[in-house]
């Protein structure tokens, strides 16, 4: 117990040295230079530079004037990419839902560990923004918050306060579809019903203030004491339904079958937040795929890619990829990583690659994991790509990120370095304490006795060649500052 | 070492192929052309399997069996044609320790969940995503919105731990429980060869699988060596197999039967041993006993072999019937070195979680690998075991890089964590991208005894291949078309 106390201690300590240090001294001018760069919105630069100015992209080119008092880390060989979205986690909490229904005065900053292995992961995976939110058991959940892996405190790690509100329309555990349903409506109906009586004890109280006596009916008492209300005078329990239903609040509404979408659909539209709406859908949701595109609402697909089914008079598996059918529809969705133990499936970049293996374009494979998932956060402005005036949240991969031998070798978050490979411990001891040698990524094997091998074969998928040192950071000390 | 590879069948040819390969490079035929009737597959890139690649060629096959691979073949009109745009040609894969799903009952990956998944399943009755049909038999109405993991989506009723072998469940009476010496028991016998497993396996390109017997044994079943498609009567290539045996703490956990015998009453409900002591010990008297058998001596004793299973023990102490035996830990590995040892047995080592800790013991005894499937968290049922936390990422670079002969297994898992996933992972893993390919295709081949068949795309062989869209083992590559002797038994292609 001891033992594994002081891990934890030491993870912690580990953890607040480069959170804290990070955070306290970010490099005022970064350039990343010599790498491929693959910016998702715009086009792909083969060999190019990002200049990074107190944590946002200011330069991004062929070409970049580097200024003379930026920190120049050479990347050459590497695949510069945006730091990855997952655009719906639930496993930075330290527990994913609360046993009440209905919960949308909660907040997931009050259960955000900060020390959760999860977060390491994500670094270590690339992701670098993490939607935070309670999961799909609940009919309503608390209020969720975007943050990237590293800080000490969840203050430290928030990037976007609030954000949204989780709503299920698939039963909680251990009820039914109507109950659930039922639920919802009850929720909503007894908001209004509270925004009623609170306008007319705001108008008594006005009354009574002039000394007045009450004059009018109810109806007309509540609609001259609804403009009375101040948003202090909402009690804990309402604030955020307030909020949802008056679109300040956004709805990450899960459905798990083809059926709850339109169910979905009614309550966004019954109670005002349709236009806030963001779809997070389970695989048999591909078959209200017509519906689905009609709301151009945004979409998160879970982490199962794969519905499967049997035809119950043939006995035949039916497979599904729902990517696909999505891609297909030419809606727009984002990928989830999943959360179980599976060595391939936990990287968001793989689940992209699954996507290219099933005949979605690169191009859209790319996109549902960095520029989707950010515009379903609505923050696509400062997120979710490599372009000039966004944060500088930058995954430095050894090699395609659709290519699953490469490994993030570099993690930049606002500009300043989160992680490293060659100091990943963790990593290190998986692939063995006593040789601590981690595969650089780059080496792509030399078949052996090949015949005749014709390069162009290989052209087809982009390779890199470096040697084992390149893209290991260049220390620039004052003498060899570029660009001056 | 090559001729013992390919066999004498095929030496000749073999010897001759090495010759024009290094020789004449390209182009290059080293069978005839091809007939009427034949199956010509042509392809970018044939990775024959043992190291070799053929570019821009094709490989024929007539009556099942390979005739030509080369360049510049000639093709009959009437010839079947099986082209695919930046194809990549590989064997089909062998799993040479696969974990039959034998009862027909699991539609989604199984046997990817952490414990802590595990356990959320076992108190939640109701995941999306995840369906599997008839999990709990009559006890529910509803088969088709069903869940895999551990517990029925409707009914709540726990429907299955992952099956760690053939027609196993641990929480359920499918483990042969009547001894832990049971080598005269045939894993063929359960396994329902129109099992839906069988074509997922042949969906993830595996051709070959030696199907494994449980761990709940101390020595346990014969497997079986089976096709995963083609016409039914080919199915079987090898009625039964190795044996298999298991160190360490399955066969005392395994089978949900082993209790402290009461009162001294030793009973089929009452299973030793309860330790690992007690694993080793029944491993020991049991070829003891034979011996003793063997040289007409009596012997006997609660833990005796059963009589059933002598026939079977002399043969594995003759050297007839070849032994593997499943240890993961450090200590299990040794333990499995130091009884053959005593015997005179030799074995293929099964999953060697912890062979990195013991690589010179392996090497010194000669002792071949069967590893996988590669895991940080342990999925499935190993997650209940204890046995697991000394897995690391540069075992099988290891293995390999030390020169011991292994083969890689995706054992109980499919699909997205399936052999061709596991070489995937194997690549990531640091190993070069012929070695991992030899390891699913040629060396379990050479550890199966089924070299000269299959394994390679030479002359001679079988003609069971993969047709690819991109390169092998690519996250973004999968295979396109599946032959098994020719037929095509998987095709994804656009129709």
């Amino acid at each position: 117990m001891t033992a594994r106390n002081s891990v934890i201690w030491c993870g912690l300590i580990a953890l607040s040295l480069c959170g804290s240090a990070a955070l306290a001294t970010p490099p005022a001018k970064l350039a990343l230079q010599g790498g491929r760069i693959i910016p998702v919105v715009g086009d792909e630069i083969a060999s190019g530079t990002i200049l990074i100015e107190n944590g946002k992209i200011t330069a991004i080119g062929e070409k970049v004037d580097i200024p003379f008092d930026a920190m120049v880390v050479d990347v050459t060989g590497r695949v510069l990419f945006p730091g990855m979205v997952d655009a719906h986690s639930s496993r930075g909490l330290d527990v994913p839902n609360e046993q009440l229904p209905v919960t949308p005065f909660l907040d997931v900053f009050d259960a955000l560990d900060p020390s959760k292995l999860y977060f390491e992961d994500a670094l270590r995976d690339g992701i670098t923004s993490i939607h935070v939110i309670v999961d799909n058991n609940c009919v309503i959940g608390g209020v969720s918050r975007v943050v990237h892996p590293i800080g000490l405190t969840p203050d430290e790690m928030t990037q976007d306060v609030q954000t949204s509100l989780k709503l299920s329309v698939a039963p909680k555990r251990r009820s039914d579809r109507m109950v659930q349903m039922a639920t919802l409506r009850e929720t909503f109906l007894e908001l209004s019903d509270y925004l009623g009586d609170l306008a007319e004890t705001k108008y008594e109280e006005s009354l009574e203030d002039k000394d007045e006596k009450i004059d009018v009916g109810p109806e007309e008492a509540r609609a001259r004491g609804r403009k009375l209300i101040r948003s202090v005078d909402y009690d804990d329990k309402h604030a955020n339904l307030v909020k949802l239903t008056g679109g300040q609040l956004g709805a990450f509404v899960y459905c798990e079958t083809g059926g709850d979408v339109g169910r979905a659909i009614r309550l966004a539209k019954d109670n005002g937040f349709f236009d806030r709406m963001t779809f997070v859908l389970g695989a048999a949701c591909y078959k209200a795929v017509e519906e689905i595109k009609a709301t151009t609402r945004p979409v998160i697909l879970g982490p199962e890619l794969i519905h499967r089914e049997r035809n119950e008079l043939t006995g035949e598996i039916i497979e599904t990829f729902v990517p696909k059918v999505f891609a297909d529809a030419r809606i727009k969705f984002s990928l989830l990583p999943h959360p179980d133990g599976s060595l391939g499936e936990r990287y968001l970049n793989y689940q992209a690659a699954r996507c290219v293996r099933n005949g979605v374009t690169r191009k859209k494979a790319l996109a549902s994991i960095t520029i989707n998932p950010a515009k379903a956060l609505g923050m696509n402005d400062r997120i979710g790509s490599l372009q000039v005036g966004k944060i500088a949240n930058i995954v430095v991969f050894s090699g395609d990120p659709l290519d699953f031998n490469s490994w993030v070798d570099q993690v930049y978050i606002n500009g300043i370095r989160a992680y490293t490979r060659d100091t990943d411990v963790r990593l290190k001891r998986l692939f063995g304490e006593e040789t601590s040698e981690v595969p650089s990524g780059d080496e792509k094997e030399k078949v052996d006795n090949e015949v005749s091998v014709k390069d162009s074969v290989d052209q087809k998928k982009p390779t890199v060649t470096t040697s084992e040192k390149a893209g290991t950071e260049k220390k620039v000390t004052d003498e060899s500052k570029q660009g001056s | 070492m090559r001729m013992k590879m390919v066999g004498h069948r095929c030496c000749l040819q073999a010897i001759s192929i090495v010759f024009i390969w290094s020789q004449v490079p390209s182009p290059y035929v080293y069978a005839g052309n091809g007939g009427a009737g034949d199956v010509v597959v042509y392809a970018d890139r044939i990775h024959v399997g043992d190291g070799q690649t053929v570019v821009n060629g094709a490989v024929v096959i007539r009556d099942g069996v390979i005739v030509a691979v080369g360049t510049d073949i000639t093709v009959p009109d009437d010839a079947t044609v099986v082209r695919i745009t930046d194809g990549y040609v590989t064997p089909g894969l062998i799993d040479a320790n696969a974990a039959i799903e034998a009862t027909d009952v699991m539609t989604a990956p199984m046997g990817r969940r952490t414990p802590r998944a595990v356990l959320h399943d076992f108190f939640c009755p109701r995941h999306v995503d995840k369906i599997a049909e008839g999990c709990c038999g009559s006890r529910c109405s509803r088969s088709l919105q069903h869940v895999t993991g551990h517990v029925c989506g409707e009914c709540g009723f726990p429907n299955d731990a992952p099956s760690l072998a053939v027609g196993t469940r641990t929480w359920s009476t499918d483990v042969e429980n009547s001894s832990e010496i049971i080598p005269h028991t045939r894993v063929l016998d359960a396994i329902n060869l129109r099992s839906p497993d069988f074509g997922r396996l042949a969906k993830g390109g595996v051709t070959t699988v030696f199907a494994a017997p449980d761990s709940s044994a101390v020595i346990g079943s014969r497997g079986a060596i089976l096709r995963t498609g083609g016409p039914m009567r080919e199915r079987v290539v090898r009625a039964a197999d190795a044996v298999k045996a298991t160190m360490g703490t399955e066969p005392s956990w395994r089978g949900g039967r082993n209790r402290s015998p009461w009162r001294n009453h030793v009973s089929l409900l009452t299973r030793r041993p309860s330790t690992r002591m007690g694993v080793a010990w029944i491993f020991r008297k049991a070829f003891y006993d034979s011996r003793l058998h063997d040289q007409g001596k009596p012997f006997g004793g609660a833990d005796a072999p059963p009589s059933a299973s002598l026939l079977a023990l002399h043969g594995i102490l003759a050297g007839d019937i070849p032994l593997r035996i499943q240890a993961r830990q450090q200590h299990d590995i040794l333990t499995a070195c130091r009884l053959t040892k005593e015997f005179g047995l030799s074995f293929i080592l099964e999953e060697g979680t912890e062979s990195y800790k013991c690589l010179e013991e392996l090497k010194s005894q000669h002792v071949p690998v069967i590893f996988g499937p590669l895991y940080v968290d342990a999925p499935g049922a190993r997650a209940y075991s204890t046995e697991v936390a000394g897995a690391r990422l540069h075992t099988f670079q290891r293995l390999l890089a030390d020169g011991v002969t292994t083969a890689l297994t995706a054992n109980e898992l499919r699909d997205e964590d399936g052999l061709a996933r596991q070489a995937m992972y194997a690549r990531r893993m640091g190993v070069s991208f012929n070695d991992v390919l030899r390891s699913v295709t040629q060396t379990p081949a050479q550890l199966l005894r089924i070299g000269e068949e299959v394994g390679t795309l030479e002359v001679g062989k079988r003609g069971d291949l993969i047709v690819w869209d991109g390169r092998p083992f690519d996250a973004d590559a999968r295979p396109i078309v599946v032959m098994s002797g020719g037929i095509i038994i998987v095709d994804r292609r656009p129709s």
